[in-house]
């Protein structure tokens, strides 16, 4: 327990937490205090490019066995399958309806690429390597939860909306498939791999040493985000502010454990509790808004940016990494 | 003296998401074009409405279209359907213009 403590402690005064408090504490008094919109885009391009460029060279590396292929399918299965055990949940700890229950499911088998860039930089922090599978997982894992929860939606709701319009329609089924996180995340995984170690020389300059730092910048942002939104937590309500905290702790432990089972490594483990911890906001609330507009983005965008995404910043990312030292030692 | 002639302009504010179905329809119903203004925020009936610019969810466009009447009714009869479980104003004004061919 004495390095679990540690390891969140150092978790706690890291640049990137101190920097997320900060924007926390600004949004919330409303300061002025701002980063530009297309400042931020970019920040968020250039974190993903980078994680991407070093899974690829990571899987250059190491080449492609079966443990790839073996991740992949655990990314689809867990993406598909999580939003089931969340409705579930949902359904019998809240009093959600349907159709907002199976949004909210939505958004927890997806995931938060934030938060697993941030997972990445507590992993730099103390050297620890991870499969460049991962990251091709992270990628795979953003759009599988979608279908569930509108399928969750559907078959709730099948004697009110009597249409048989299509699950997602072909709009919808593009901007989700190339969405801006999907595509640059393959693409810079496929020009990481196919340049490997050369590919990284020219790179490491702009993806490696900056990282952390851009890291923090970007957190001061999302720290905003969040300070602004936490004033809507009265539309939210406190049984669904726990499942906002008790789902990331479930999550996880099916990612350790199936990751596990998968044979990936310390940090691998960890990021994958991450991914089943995280949930998305960004991506599947542009897509819920636009497939099951009957849920209300007033609940879900705040519990999974202003609860969830929190949670797993400070707490959870330790966490989940003092129990992947402890699976691995067993 | 220029000539004006009498027109129709219907001023659409909803939120992004459904931004591209509301276009849609404006161009199946015969409108020659519309103008998009992509950054509006305010207060309504779902509180305040801004650019929290992680996604769409909470961000409104207005969409302005100035048609001939018969144009113009179709268009405000095919609203209520798709502003259904949406953030939605519409607006509708007489106006006159000075270059009747372009609507």
């Amino acid at each position: 327990m004495d390095t679990l403590l540690q390891s969140a402690l150092d978790n706690l005064i890291s640049p990137m937490v101190l920097f997320f408090a900060l924007g926390v504490v600004a949004g919330w008094l409303k300061s002025d205090l701002a980063i530009p919109e297309p400042i931020s885009k970019g920040l968020a391009l250039y974190l993903m490019l980078a994680i991407g460029f070093k899974g690829g060279v990571e899987l250059a590396s190491n080449g492609l066995g079966g443990t790839v292929v073996a991740a992949m399918a655990l990314a689809l299965a867990l993406s598909f399958s999580m939003p089931l055990l969340a409705y579930a949940l949902l359904r019998a700890a809240t009093r959600l309806d349907v159709p907002n229950a199976a949004a909210v499911a939505a958004h927890y088998g997806s995931v938060s690429v934030v938060t697993f860039v941030a997972a990445t930089g507590f992993l730099g922090y103390r050297s620890i390597s991870y499969e460049g599978s991962v990251v091709a997982m992270l990628a795979l894992m953003e759009t599988p939860a979608i279908v569930t929860g509108l399928l969750l939606a559907r078959r709730g709701m099948s004697e009110a909306a009597g249409n048989r319009a299509p699950l997602l329609s072909a709009d919808v089924t593009r901007e989700v498939i190339l969405s801006s996180s999907v595509v640059l995340l393959i693409g810079s995984l496929l020009i990481g791999w196919m340049t490997g170690k050369d590919g990284m020389t020219v790179m490491a300059p702009a993806i490696v040493d900056p990282f952390k730092a851009v890291l923090a910048v970007f957190l001061l942002d999302m720290g905003l985000l969040v300070g602004r939104r936490l004033r809507d937590f009265r539309a939210v309500g406190w049984s669904l502010v726990a499942f906002g905290l008790y789902m990331p702790l479930l999550g996880a432990m099916v990612g350790l454990i199936t990751a596990k089972a998968i044979g990936l490594s310390l940090g691998g483990m960890t990021l994958v509790a991450v991914l089943a911890a995280s949930a998305s906001y960004i991506v599947v609330p542009a897509a819920m808004r636009i497939s099951l507009p009957q849920a209300n983005p007033a609940i879900y965008v705040p519990l999974s940016l202003a609860v969830t995404f929190p949670f797993n910043l400070i707490v959870g990312i330790p966490l989940y990494y003092a129990a992947a030292q402890w699976i691995a030692g067993m | 003296m220029v000539q004006l002639y009498r027109k129709k302009r219907i001023e659409i504010t909803v939120e992004a998401a459904r931004a591209r179905a509301i276009i849609e329809m404006i161009e199946s119903v015969g409108a020659k074009g519309y103008t998009l203004v992509s950054e509006v925020s305010g207060k309504g009936n779902r509180g305040v409405r801004n650019d929290a610019h992680l996604s769409d969810v909470f961000r409104n466009v207005m969409i302005i279209v100035i048609a001939a009447e018969e144009i113009a009714s179709r268009i405000i009869e095919q609203s209520p359907g798709l502003l259904e479980n949406y953030a939605g104003i519409v607006v509708v004004s007489d106006v006159e213009v000075i270059r009747d061919e372009h609507f």
